[in-house]
């Protein structure tokens, strides 16, 4: 299917009879205030989102789930901006430039800046989904067993290298995801592992339920014992609740132009890897600007550069993180990760294979990405319009309610061990925190393990190493043989090596560099 | 104290896990015999191991930062669990389990009215006669909504007036 083919699949497949349509504006407007709620980060807006999509096939799902995505990035701006407290983490540096430009009563001109930074981010890291995803999926079906596992093992390492101060609990947070994702049935043999007698863990570990107790319930778990919630009277002095949104003059956008530019390339790369997301985005493309720039006194101040770098970051991530979901099934993040659960649970197979049989994925996600981030603008503009209604939702109403929309999610096969699992994963959300845990980390294993094992049992299988009596020794040999039998795997696997044993050398590496 | 704890608990259940349930069935001997494929237990165990040694780590991290500190102790700790017994965080994980319990005999209309109204006082909503209110509107309409608008398979309870009132929502759209 050519480019072109696939851009009018993907009008189709949205447009549907102008149904799906209405159902990608509801999602753009639920995602938007989702974001802009303080305590609902853009994972847990996709997790309450799935709530609606038990009933949809997979593809309007993931167009219902990649608008709320995208849209709720968005959203977390209008309150970082109006408040100083970012709806979603990756909104965090918006509030250092937005706030006191918000101060100074130019809040209409810093949400404009900000909504017009995270379409600019969004369309372009859109394109780059694209026009980057096809082919990356294609070169991935000439890759061996013993590659793909070497892939899907970068994406977990790579989280080690991301998060440098707390390694060791890191790579403890994979391994165990890793481990969660043995339970029930192997996938080869079909012998049942560590289910501890309960049947109904012998289908594996039910991934929708731990993500959304991970991201739903742990959050609320965590505002309860909060000691002060966000209030409307919280907001900017004199805006009494109400802001009009002003667009950015051409002169301006032009001043800015390098930092839209900049920002939605390294936005988009960081979003690619997986773990890394919107926050990190932000947060580096700040840095970046306030580095790069004329003027770096001035980053923090109250100036439009310092929005658009870290607007624009966060939502070319999102384009990003669907790159290496649609062309290799490897979630660049948590909110892709869900995506990822909710269309292994309608059957669809992840992987290279998914976008040469079923282009319209691809096609689909991307109408969907260009129409939620021209839209998402009249959409905010709308509900910084109305924010203070929606802020003045007092918290022991917003709580239970997300409450109960994660009971629904969970509940989504008619099955009660799903609720129960969501109680139990949304406390050790608490417990994997004061254990310094890294649930990304988790959720990554959680997802990846199924697929990591699989491959890596195929090229067991496939290595060119047949005995007859397996010794140790020629048990190492198979496995040598299965992981750098070939140059992409051994290249692969020697990168993550590295980046596994950094916490042992990199000591050394420090201690030599002072030295010279 | 309770990081290093969590850690410890871990590690034993762990180990308890690697001797006693990585399989629970028996291999079908085509997979016993054949040295070519990859044996059922071979990846969650290697997995273990590598977590065993990591925590292990982690465990000898942990007491070597805290090593002086004197909230380091069981008596520190022990305080600690009593002010989290007494908070609000443990009562909404209280009301939580209390939820996943009653969810199948009662259905979802009256357990998301209670879960609702609990969390609610809980969270500091004074008015429990408006709440109230809310929590049993709010339960009837997601109800309707979700299970006969959208479709979405919802606990209708086993109690029999419960059930043919949540049957009764279901067939008002």
């Amino acid at each position: 299917m050519s480019l072109g083919e696939m851009f009018v699949s993907g009008l189709s497949a949205v447009w549907g009879g102008g149904s799906m349509f209405l159902m990608v504006i509801v999602a753009i407007v639920l995602g938007t205030i989702f974001g802009a709620l303080p305590g609902v980060s853009a994972t847990m807006a996709v997790a309450l989102g799935l709530t609606f999509t038990y009933t949809m096939g997979p593809v309007p799902a993931i167009v219902f789930l990649t608008a709320i995505y995208c849209s709720s990035i968005t959203g977390g701006s209008i309150t970082a901006i109006l408040f100083k407290i970012p709806g979603v983490p990756s909104s965090a540096p918006t509030t250092f430039d937005g706030y006191p430009m918000a101060q100074r009563g130019e809040a209409g001109k810093a949400l404009g800046i900000a909504l017009l930074a995270s379409a600019i981010g969004g369309l372009f890291s859109a394109i780059v989904m694209f026009l980057l995803s096809a082919p990356l999926s294609k070169a991935a079906l000439a890759f061996g067993q013993g590659d793909l596992f070497a892939i899907t093992f970068l994406g977990l390492s790579i989280l080690v290298v991301l998060d440098t101060e707390h390694i060791l609990t890191t790579i403890i947070s994979g391994l165990l995801g890793l481990l969660l994702a043995c339970i029930g049935q192997d996938p080869m043999a079909g012998v049942a592992r560590m289910t501890f007698g309960q049947n109904s863990l012998l289908s594996g570990m039910e991934m929708i339920p731990v993500l959304i107790g991970l991201f739903a319930v742990t959050e609320v778990l965590k505002q309860t014992s909060a000691k002060k919630r966000l209030s409307a009277e919280d907001g900017v002095a004199g805006s009494k609740g109400r802001v009009n949104t002003k667009m950015p003059t051409l002169k301006e956008l032009w001043g800015i132009k390098w930092v839209l530019l900049r920002c939605s390339v390294v936005g988009t790369i960081v979003g690619i890897l997986p773990g890394a997301g919107a926050t990190i985005a932000s947060f580096m493309c700040y840095t970046m600007e306030n580095k790069l720039s004329k003027y770096p006194e001035k980053f923090g101040t109250g100036i439009i550069d310092g929005i658009a770098a870290s607007e624009t970051a966060n939502n070319a991530a999102t384009g990003g993180a669907m790159v290496p979901l649609l062309s290799l099934g490897i979630p660049g993040g948590n909110a892709a990760a869900v995506m990822a659960s909710a269309l292994a649970l309608k059957g669809v197979q992840m992987g290279p294979l998914l976008l040469t049989n079923q282009p319209e994925y691809l096609s689909a996600t991307f109408i969907t990405m260009i129409i939620t981030n021209i839209l998402m603008v009249i959409v905010a503009i709308g509900i910084a319009k109305v924010f203070a209604q929606i802020l003045a939702v007092p918290y022991y109403y917003l709580g239970p309610i997300i409450l109960l929309l994660a009971i629904i999610g969970s509940f989504s096969e008619g099955n009660f061990v799903g609720v129960s699992v969501m109680v139990i994963a949304g406390v050790m959300g608490i417990v994997v925190k004061y254990m310094h845990l890294n649930s990304a980390a988790i959720v990554l294993g959680l997802v990846l393990g199924g697929m990591c094992e699989s491959h890596f049992a195929r090229a067991f299988q496939s290595a060119h190493i047949v005995t007859h009596e397996l010794n140790f020794g020629d048990h190492l040999a198979k496995v040598f043989g299965a992981l750098f039998g070939n140059p992409i795997s051994a290249v692969i696997m020697t990168a993550c090596i590295l980046m596994l044993l950094s916490p042992l050398y990199m000591p050394f590496v420090k201690k030599l560099r002072k030295a010279k | 104290m309770f990081e290093l704890i969590c850690n410890i608990a871990l590690f034993v259940f762990l180990g308890y896990t690697y001797f006693t349930h990585v399989l629970e069935a028996k291999v079908p001997k085509a997979y016993i015999k054949n040295p070519n494929v990859l044996y059922p237990s071979t990846w969650p165990k290697v997995i273990i191991i590598l977590l065993l040694i990591c925590i292990a780590v982690n465990v000898y991290k942990i007491i070597k930062k805290n090593k002086g500190n004197p909230e380091f102790t069981f008596q520190a700790f022990g305080k600690n669990t009593l002010v989290f017994l007494k908070s609000r965080m443990f009562r909404g994980m209280v009301i939580l389990f209390v939820m996943s319990l009653i969810i199948e005999p009662l259905g979802f209309v009256v357990t998301s009215a209670f879960l609702m109204f609990a969390y609610g006082m809980l969270l500091g909503e004074k008015k429990w006669w408006r709440l109230a209110l809310i929590a049993v509107a709010l339960g009837i309409l997601l109800h309707i909504v979700f299970s006969g608008l959208l479709g979405v398979n919802l606990p209708r309870g086993t109690v029999p007036f419960l059930r043919s009132f949540s049957l009764f929502l279901e067939n008002l759209v």
